[in-house]
């Protein structure tokens, strides 16, 4: 459930989220290259499409979120991955909405910065397969969680009554951190064996 | 061979799940009038009925006229008491919410405006005495032209709700066109931006 709809957030964590965003943005487009574009559209595509991909958990359901996978492979540049892929996401799947754009990108795009700075250098210096799957997994686990985490935070500022349901919502999104550690354990290994040069580049230019 | 099993495998599953008509997580309420009645059900898109779910019934000004619950499929029931806009906001309590609104021309005509109605009546609890008097009206004078143009339009809202639904549903759907039409935008996004820095002597290019 990262896709807040409208109207269900204060005004507060809207615009401070949006400012967030915006800043982000401008960040993340200066220091994109023109070499870097087609992996950023790329990675737009499958998080736009991963969307589609629904798991029914308990009360709510969720999908795939790749905030790992677009940190180590884009780092800046998924902020305005998430961005695009949001905006047409509420624009063709009425999935959020347009004044909470600002609140969803920074709830996936936050992960994903830290993890492209925590977790991106170790990457880069790992050799043993074991260890950059794990550090794969760990990129995809850790994603989710703190995705789920600012989700709840931006609930939880807005209305009180969202409080009681928030557990149940951040335990929902456990079965999905195991199937994106997965997920992004397999991308990354791969990645590392066949293209190095997409998740080192990533790292050293972008941590 | 088998490191390209891995992208195979993901990229299939992906397509498989963009392929079938429905997913997807967005809660929706639908809702429909037959005589004074409102009838919906709250729902995932694609994930089942949100049972439990909140649902606040308010006029257009936000005036708020019902509070109740949905049952464990999903589904609620009003009794309208005034023809006017009945907006339905339902919330599922973990930050999903919808909206839909049944506009008083699909309510019956016997139905009070809003005006001569005070405020406090609205808060009754539903099946009150309110609907009684225009079902003895409909009974007593069978030749009454308005009793049996209520009954008509009656009968034909009951007829057209499931079609409605239906309908509701079909919107939800997202279609092939949708996904391709997203990725279209992506492409065109990432060729304008490479275009852009490629005109720009300083820019990434060499």
């Amino acid at each position: 459930m990262a896709h807040i709809p409208d109207g269900v957030l204060s005004a507060p964590v809207l615009i401070g989220a949006a400012a967030a965003t915006a800043v982000g943005v401008a960040i993340a487009l200066k220091r994109l290259d023109s070499e870097r574009i087609p992996q950023t559209a790329v990675l737009t595509a499958v998080f736009f499409v991963a969307s589609l991909v629904h798991i029914p958990i308990g009360p709510t359901s969720v999908h795939p979120l790749l905030s790992g996978l677009m940190g180590l492979v884009l780092g800046w540049a998924a902020v305005p991955a998430v961005l695009v892929g949001l905006v047409l996401q509420a624009a063709f799947f009425g999935f959020g909405g347009i004044t909470v754009l600002g609140v969803n990108t920074f709830n996936i795009a936050l992960p994903a910065l830290l993890i492209a700075a925590v977790i991106g250098p170790l990457l880069r210096t790992a050799v043993n397969p074991r260890r950059i799957a794990l550090l794969g997994a760990l990129a995809g686990a850790v994603g989710v969680v703190l995705t789920a985490v600012l989700v709840c935070l931006s609930l939880a500022f807005s209305a009180q009554e969202y409080r009681p349901a928030l557990t149940i919502v951040l335990a929902s999104y456990a079965p999905l951190a195991a199937v994106e550690a997965v997920l992004t354990a397999a991308a990354v290994s791969l990645l590392r064996r066949v293209k190095p040069e997409l998740l080192s580049v990533g790292g050293a230019r972008h941590a | 061979m088998r490191k390209w099993l891995v992208p195979a495998v993901m990229i299939g599953a992906l397509m498989a799940a963009a392929a079938s008509p429905a997913h997807a997580h967005k809660l929706k309420v639908f809702a429909t009038a037959v005589g004074e009645r409102i009838e919906g059900t709250v729902y995932f898109v694609g994930g089942g009925p949100a049972p439990g779910a909140r649902i606040l019934v308010e006029s257009t000004d936000g005036k708020p006229i019902e509070e109740l619950t949905a049952d464990d499929a999903g589904a609620f029931a009003i009794t309208a008491k005034v023809r006017t806009d009945h907006v339905i906001v339902t919330d599922s309590a973990d930050g999903h919410s919808a909206r839909t609104t049944i506009p008083a021309s699909l309510l019956p005509t016997s139905l009070p405006l809003p005006a001569s109605v005070p405020a406090t009546t609205a808060t009754e609890s539903p099946g009150s005495t309110a609907p009684a008097p225009t079902l003895e009206g409909r009974e007593g004078r069978t030749g009454d032209p308005n009793a049996t143009e209520a009954s008509i339009a009656q009968a034909v809202a009951q007829q057209v709700a499931p079609l409605r639904q239906q309908l509701s549903a079909y919107e939800d759907q997202v279609r092939l066109r949708d996904v391709l039409g997203g990725l279209g935008y992506i492409l065109g996004l990432a060729g304008l931006f490479a275009w852009m820095r490629a005109r720009r002597p300083t820019g990434g290019g060499r």
